[in-house]
C-alpha cells in the first residue's frame, strides 16, 4: 500500500492552493451576502483545469481522473466550500453525460462544460423527495419527435447559471420507468424558478426548474429509456457523493487551520489558549478527523480510478466527512469563545457551509442504507 | 595598519545629491580616522562641480569629478566606464556605494568589470588590525548577520542602505578637486533614457506605507488624533487604528489594523495609546521595526515591542515631532518630499 | 524573438526559515529539511518571458545553478509554461560568491547558444543582494536594466521599458540583447494549470557540470569568490523590548535616532 501522493498530485494541490487563495477570498463577501455564485470565476477555474479535469481530453477536458479531482476541490473548500459544492455537481453533468450519452451528445454537451463556457447540473430531486428517486413525479412522454416534459425540480445546484440541465423524470411507473434527458435552457416551456437561500454554501447557487409541457428533440434522452435510474444511481454515487465528501474535507482542512491558530494568539490566564487541555484535545480530535476523511476520500478515489466498484467506500466517505465536517466546525466555533459566533470572523461561516453538506449531494441516511446492505450482505438468508 | 584610500560613490539625480552619499563620506571619514589616509568622492554628472565645497565639509579629502553632458541623466554603461577608469587611475583600497536603486544597478556592474568583490546593504563597516574593511550583511529577513572580507581584490566594494551611517556636521576642511578627462560622448552605450518621472506622492493607503501611526483607546478624545496625523504625515506614513477609537467613531474604518481590518507590515510601526489584544496583533507583529507608546507599564503590545516608551502621547509626541524636523535635510518638510 | 532565457534560484521557503540552523563548526547554515520554493520573484521573470512566448513564439529556457534537489522546483516551473530547463551542478560551484555565480551562469548562458532576452527576479529573498543580474550582464557584455516594472514591446528591435527609482520612474528605450530584471509590479504570474503540469512532465531539464561548462577551476566556488565570509551570527527574530527612559525631550531624541537608523529620515 502506498499512502503516498505522487509529485503530480503534489504540485496540483500546489497550484490550486495558491489560485484558491488568491482569487477567492475578495469573492465571499458578496457571496455571503447574495448567495450567488461568482460566475467571474469560471473562466480562471477553466483556464486552470478544474472545469474541465475529469473530462476526456477529445472533448476539451484534462482527461485527470478522480483522485485529482478529489484534492482540487478539497483545496477549493479548504478556502471556501461554496465552490467546490458548485464545480462537483458541475463534474456530475460531465461524468453523466460522458458515462451514458452518444457520440453526438457527447461531442455537443461535454466541451462546453470542459471548457467552463457554461455550468453543469444534474436534477433529480423535487418537492416530493430526493432520496425516494422511484418516487419522482416529473414525467416525460414522446410525441411524435419529441419529448413533452412535465414536473418540477428543487434545490438544484447550478440551476440558474447553466445552458443545459441533465433531467430525471418518469417514462414509466416503477424502478425501471425512469429516464434521463438533456433539456437545453431555451427549450420551449423549460424555465427556472426561484432561487433557495440557503445558510450555509452560500456562493453556490440552489433553485428550481420548472418543465410545462417542455418539449424537447426525441435524440436529447441520455442512455437507454427506462435506464434513468441507473444514469441517477451512478452519477451520484461515484461522482456526486464523492464530491460532497471532498467538499467538506476542504471544510475539515480550514477548521484546523483557523482553530490552531486562534488558540496559538489567544491569551488567557496568561498564556495562549493551545496549552489548555480542553482546547488542544479539540484540536487533536479535529486533526483525528481531519485525517480519517483523507484517507476515506482519497482511498475511495484511487479505487475510481483503478475501475473498481467503490459505492460503499464512496457512501463512507460522504457520510462520515460530511458528520465530521460539522463536529470539527463546531469544535472550532468553540474554540474561538464568543468571537465564534461573530460574522465578521471566517469560522461561523465554516460551520454554517458544514451543516448544509450533510442534506446535499445523497443524505447520510441513505448512504447508511447502502453500507448496512454491504453489511448484512454475508448473512442474507437465501430463498 | 597601512594607510587606506577610501572612495565614496556619491549619488545625484538632476542636480540633487542623495543624502547616503554624504552619509558614507561621514563614516568613510570615521574609517580613516584609524587607519589614517585619505577618503575621495567620485561625482558624475553634468554642472556638478558646485557640490564640492559641501563633500570636503562633510569629509572628502579629494573629490574626482567627471562632469559631461554625457553623464546627465544617469545611464548604467556609461558610469561604470568612467567610475572603472577612475579606479584604475586613483586606485581607492575601499570603495563604497548607497543601496539605493541606482547603486544597487551600479556597483555590482563595476564590481564584475573590475574583479572584484561586492557586499550588500551592509548594516556596519569597521577595519581589521591590518586596515583591510569588514563588512556586516543581514541575511535570511534579518534572521542572519555575517561578516564578509575581501581580503585581496581591489577595491573593496560595498553597498549601505541609506539612513544607516550618519552625515558630518559640515566643518572648516581643505581638500581638492580633479576632474578627470571625460572625451567619450557614450552614444551607443546602452538604453536610452526617454523620460524621469517624478511622482506626487498620494494619500498613502495604510497596507503600503512605509510607516504606520496607530492609535488605540488610550488616545482618549477625536482630538488626540491631529498628532497622530501629523507625526504620519513628517514620516510620509500612514495612519491606522485599533478597534475602540473605530467604535468610537474617532476614526473610519478603513484604518481599522486587525484580524477583521488591515494587516499591515511597514518598516516602522508605532502604536501609541495601545494595549496590544491579539485581534490588532495578528495585523501588525510582521512590521519590522514595532515602537510602542502606553502610561501602563504591563500593557501587552510591549511583549512584542522593539522599543517600548512607558508615558503619556500627549508629552512624548511633540517633542518628537520637533526633533523629526530639526533631523530633515533642508528645504524639507517631511520624509516623503522628493529631491527636485 | 526567438529565445529567452530566464535565471531562475530555488530558495529556501521563508515559512520554515525558523527552523534554520548553524553548523558552529563551518559556520554554514544547514539547508537540509527546509524545504525549497521558486524566488517569489523569479516567476515574475518566467511570466514576462512567457508574454513573449506568446506573442512571437519565442523558446523559454530556464538556466538555474543549484544542487540537484532543485528538480522539484524546476518541474513546478516548467509547469508555467516554459519549454526546457538547464540546471547548472557541480560541487565546485559551491561557496560561489555573487562574481563566481554570476560567471557561471554567463557560461552558461554562451552554452545555451543565441539569445534575444535573458530575464531575471531584481532580488532573491535569501541572500537578498541583487548583485547577480548586473554581474551576468557584465560578463555577457550585453546592457542590463534593473527594477523594470513594466515592458512594452512596439517592435522586435526595441522594448519601452519602465524603471522603479524611489521618486517615480524612468522610461527606457532598449534594443536586444539585453538582460532585465523585474519587480513585482512588472505582471501578474500565470496559475499553474493542470494541462501544463502534464505536459511539463515531459520537458527536458539538461544537467550541466563544470565539465560540461569548462570554467577555470579557480574563478569558480570558493577560491573564485573575492567576497568570504569571516563570521556568521544567527540573530534572534525575538523583539527586544528596549524601554526608553529619561524626560520627554531626551526620549523623543532616543525615537528620532531610532527612526533616522531604520533609514526613514
Amino acid at each position: 500500500m502506498d499512502f503516498l501522493l505522487s509529485e503530480r498530485e503534489e504540485l496540483l494541490r500546489k497550484s490550486v492552493r495558491e489560485f484558491a487563495e488568491a482569487e477567492i477570498p475578495p469573492k465571499i463577501e458578496a457571496m455571503e451576502k447574495t448567495g450567488e455564485f461568482p460566475i467571474e470565476l469560471l473562466e480562471p477555474m477553466a483556464r486552470l483545469g478544474i472545469t474541465g479535469i475529469i473530462a476526456p481530453p477529445e472533448y476539451g477536458g484534462v482527461g485527470l481522473g478522480y483522485l485529482a479531482r478529489t484534492i482540487a476541490l478539497e483545496e477549493l473548500g479548504r478556502v471556501c466550500a461554496a465552490i467546490p459544492m458548485a464545480m462537483q455537481v458541475h463534474h456530475m453533468a460531465i461524468a453523466a453525460l460522458n458515462d451514458f450519452g452518444t457520440d453526438e451528445q457527447k461531442q455537443k454537451y461535454i466541451p462546453p462544460l470542459a471548457k467552463g463556457d457554461t455550468m453543469g447540473v444534474v436534477a433529480v430531486t423535487e418537492p416530493s423527495g430526493g432520496s425516494d428517486v422511484v418516487g419522482m413525479q416529473a414525467t416525460a412522454e414522446l410525441k411524435g419527435d419529441k419529448w413533452i416534459l412535465n414536473g418540477r425540480k428543487c434545490f438544484i445546484t447550478n440551476s440558474h447559471t447553466s445552458d443545459f440541465w441533465i433531467v430525471m423524470a418518469k417514462t414509466a411507473e416503477g424502478a425501471k420507468g425512469l429516464s434521463a434527458f438533456i433539456v437545453e435552457k431555451n427549450h420551449p416551456g423549460a424555465k427556472t424558478g426561484r432561487v433557495e437561500h440557503k445558510i450555509g454554501l452560500r456562493g453556490s447557487n440552489t433553485g428550481e426548474l420548472v418543465f410545462d409541457n417542455c418539449e424537447i428533440p426525441k435524440e436529447n434522452i441520455l442512455g437507454q429509456e427506462g435506464g434513468g435510474l441507473a444514469v441517477a444511481l451512478k452519477t451520484v454515487s461515484e461522482s456526486g457523493r464523492p464530491g460532497m465528501a471532498a467538499t467538506a474535507l476542504g471544510i475539515i482542512n480550514a477548521c484546523l487551520e483557523e482553530a490552531a491558530k486562534f488558540a496559538s494568539e489567544r491569551v488567557l490566564y496568561g498564556k495562549p489558549i493551545s496549552s489548555l487541555q480542553a482546547i488542544s484535545f479539540y484540536l487533536a480530535d479535529i486533526y483525528t478527523e481531519l485525517d480519517i476523511c483523507r484517507l476515506l476520500c482519497y482511498r475511495a478515489s484511487w479505487m475510481k480510478d483503478q475501475n473498481m466498484r467503490c459505492d460503499n467506500e464512496n457512501a463512507m466517505a460522504k457520510s462520515y466527512t460530511c458528520d465530521a465536517a460539522v463536529r470539527c466546525a463546531r469544535k472550532a466555533v468553540e474554540i474561538h469563545g464568543s468571537y465564534g459566533i461573530l460574522q465578521e470572523y471566517k469560522v461561523q461561516r465554516l460551520l454554517r457551509d458544514a451543516v448544509v453538506t450533510v442534506p446535499a449531494g445523497g443524505t447520510g441516511q441513505i448512504g447508511k442504507v447502502v453500507l448496512a446492505r454491504a453489511a448484512l450482505a454475508p448473512y442474507r438468508k437465501k430463498k | 595598519m597601512k594607510r587606506q584610500h577610501i572612495g565614496v560613490f556619491i549619488e545625484q539625480r538632476g542636480g540633487v545629491l542623495h543624502d547616503v552619499g554624504l552619509e558614507l563620506l561621514g563614516k568613510a571619514r570615521e574609517l580613516i580616522e584609524v587607519s589614517k589616509g585619505t577618503v575621495s568622492a567620485f561625482v558624475l554628472g553634468r554642472d556638478i562641480s558646485t557640490h564640492s565645497e559641501d563633500l570636503i565639509a562633510r569629509g572628502a579629502d579629494t573629490v574626482l569629478l567627471a562632469d559631461s553632458s554625457a553623464l546627465e541623466p544617469y545611464r548604467l554603461l556609461p558610469y561604470t566606464s568612467v567610475l572603472a577608469q577612475a579606479c584604475k587611475t586613483y586606485d581607492p583600497d575601499i570603495l563604497l556605494f548607497g543601496a539605493t536603486r541606482m547603486g544597487i544597478e551600479l556597483a555590482p556592474r563595476l564590481a564584475a568589470r573590475l574583479n572584484t568583490g561586492l557586499s550588500a546593504h551592509c548594516m556596519d563597516l569597521r577595519l581589521d588590525t591590518e586596515g583591510k574593511l569588514l563588512q556586516m550583511v543581514p541575511g535570511w529577513g534579518g534572521g542572519v548577520v555575517a561578516t564578509i572580507r575581501c581580503p585581496l581584490h581591489r577595491p573593496q566594494m560595498a553597498t549601505v542602505m541609506p539612513g544607516v551611517m550618519k552625515k558630518l556636521v559640515p566643518t572648516k576642511r581643505s581638500g581638492e578637486c580633479i576632474h578627470l578627462d571625460v572625451r567619450e560622448d557614450f552614444q551607443g552605450s546602452g538604453p536610452k533614457v526617454l523620460e524621469v518621472h517624478i511622482e506626487e506622492p498620494e494619500e498613502m493607503p495604510l497596507e503600503k506605507a512605509d510607516v504606520v501611526v496607530a492609535g488605540g483607546w488610550g488616545i482618549g478624545n477625536p482630538d488626540g488624533w491631529t498628532i497622530l496625523q501629523d507625526l504620519a504625515a513628517l514620516l510620509c506614513g500612514a495612519v491606522g487604528a485599533t478597534r475602540p477609537p473605530v467604535d468610537e467613531g474617532w476614526v473610519p474604518e478603513s484604518r481599522m489594523i486587525g484580524q477583521s481590518g488591515k494587516t499591515v507590515k511597514p518598516r516602522l510601526y508605532m502604536g501609541i495609546g495601545i494595549s496590544g489584544m491579539s485581534h490588532h496583533m495578528v495585523g501588525m507583529d510582521e512590521s519590522e521595526c514595532i515602537v510602542a507608546v502606553n502610561t501602563n507599564p504591563n500593557a501587552a503590545i510591549f511583549e512584542v515591542s522593539d522599543v517600548a516608551v512607558v508615558g503619556d502621547y500627549r508629552e512624548i509626541l511633540p517633542p518628537l515631532l520637533k526633533e523629526i524636523r530639526t533631523r530633515l535635510p533642508e528645504g524639507r518638510t517631511d520624509t516623503c518630499e522628493p529631491p527636485q | 524573438m526567438k529565445r529567452m532565457i530566464v535565471c531562475v534560484k530555488p530558495v529556501p521557503d521563508p515559512k520554515a526559515w525558523d527552523r534554520l540552523q548553524m553548523d558552529p563548526v563551518s559556520k554554514t547554515l544547514i539547508r537540509e529539511g527546509i524545504p525549497s520554493i521558486i524566488n517569489p520573484l523569479d516567476k515574475h521573470a518566467v511570466e514576462a518571458a512567457l508574454e513573449m512566448k506568446d506573442l512571437f513564439g519565442a523558446e523559454v529556457v530556464l538556466l538555474s545553478m543549484a544542487p540537484c534537489d532543485a528538480y522539484p522546483v524546476l518541474r513546478e516551473v516548467l509547469a508555467m509554461g516554459a519549454d526546457r530547463a538547464v540546471l547548472l551542478s557541480d560541487k565546485a560551484f559551491a561557496g560561489s560568491d555573487t562574481l563566481a555565480t554570476s560567471r557561471i551562469l554567463a557560461q552558461g548562458i554562451r552554452n545555451i547558444g543565441e539569445f534575444d532576452l535573458i530575464f531575471c527576479g531584481n532580488f532573491t529573498l535569501d541572500g537578498s543582494t541583487a548583485q547577480v543580474p548586473s554581474q551576468v550582464a557584465e560578463f555577457l557584455d550585453i546592457p542590463n536594466v534593473m527594477h523594470v516594472c513594466d515592458m512594452e514591446i512596439p517592435n522586435t528591435q526595441s522594448l519601452l521599458l519602465t524603471q522603479k527609482i524611489e521618486q517615480g520612474t524612468v522610461k527606457l528605450e532598449a534594443k536586444p540583447p539585453l538582460l532585465l530584471s523585474f519587480t513585482k509590479d512588472a505582471n501578474k504570474p500565470r496559475y499553474i494549470s493542470f494541462m501544463e503540469i502534464l505536459a511539463a512532465e515531459k520537458r527536458e531539464i539538461q544537467t550541466w557540470d563544470n565539465a560540461n561548462l569548462n570554467i577555470d577551476e579557480t574563478l569558480i566556488g570558493l577560491k573564485g569568490s573575492p567576497t568570504q565570509m569571516a563570521d556568521l551570527l544567527l540573530q534572534s527574530k525575538q523583539r527586544k523590548g528596549i524601554r526608553l527612559t529619561g524626560n520627554p525631550e531626551e526620549i523623543a531624541r532616543q525615537l528620532a535616532d531610532k527612526i533616522h537608523q531604520l533609514g526613514i529620515i
